[in-house]
């Protein structure tokens, strides 16, 4: 079962409100994604806190195995 | 809930080394695409760090890295105790000049000059920890 990447993509923007998403199927699998995130709630956090948060976003896709892989770039709104 | 025995086993590795990397595989033969990235990265720095091969017990590391930092996925790199992240944080930061500060090591010299000293071609690393498991 592969990844709906617009569900990944509401799933981040539900929970970093004002964020700018954009979600890409890296290995054309579905399975290995990678995410551009700027978000206003980014301000002050070092890149791992950055990280933890997104990954808290879809965090039940890793769990049911849908996601094997999510790249991170990270960066808050200027 | 992660085993007790080996949570204790991964926090007397992460404050026993200066720089440890939990990864897939070893430094030598790495099994996945961003645990070679990451390699690579410390190679290029000259930086001298212990390696810990996730694969023969990968979903218990993943619950005691999950209490111990919140993470669980690998490769991850700590120095000096605390989790700088996978390969996204390390390759960004390794860009920006920050990892080779975090790791207390000199930024590498730019390309084309540099003049590598014999003592560069051998990576300095000790061999792999392993995690014992009973």
């Amino acid at each position: 079962m592969a990844a709906d990447l617009e569900e990944i993509r509401r799933m981040i923007e539900e929970a970093l409100p004002g964020a700018e998403v954009e979600v890409v199927d890296q290995t054309g699998t579905a399975d290995h994604l990678g995410a551009e995130v700027v978000a206003p709630q980014f301000e002050g956090l070092s890149r791992i806190d950055q990280h933890r948060l997104v990954k808290a976003a879809v965090r039940s896709r890793f769990d049911d195995g849908s996601i094997h892989a999510l790249s991170l770039k990270t960066r808050p709104a200027t | 809930m992660a085993e007790p025995e080996l949570k204790e086993k991964v926090q007397e590795l992460i404050s026993g080394n200066p720089v440890l990397l939990f990864m897939k595989g070893t430094p030598e033969m790495p099994r996945c695409g961003f645990s070679m990235r990451i390699v690579q990265v410390l190679d290029s720095l000259d930086v001298e760090y212990g390696a810990v091969d996730v694969l023969p017990a990968l979903q218990p590391l993943r619950e005691v890295t999950s209490e111990i930092s919140d993470w669980q996925t690998f490769p991850q790199l700590y120095a000096n105790g605390e989790l700088l992240g996978g390969c996204d944080i390390v390759e960004e930061m390794h860009a920006s000049g920050e990892l080779a500060e975090a790791l207390g090591v000199e930024a590498p010299a730019e390309t084309g000059d540099a003049v590598p000293s014999s003592a560069q071609d051998l990576p300095a690393q000790s061999p792999p920890l392993q995690i014992q498991r009973d």
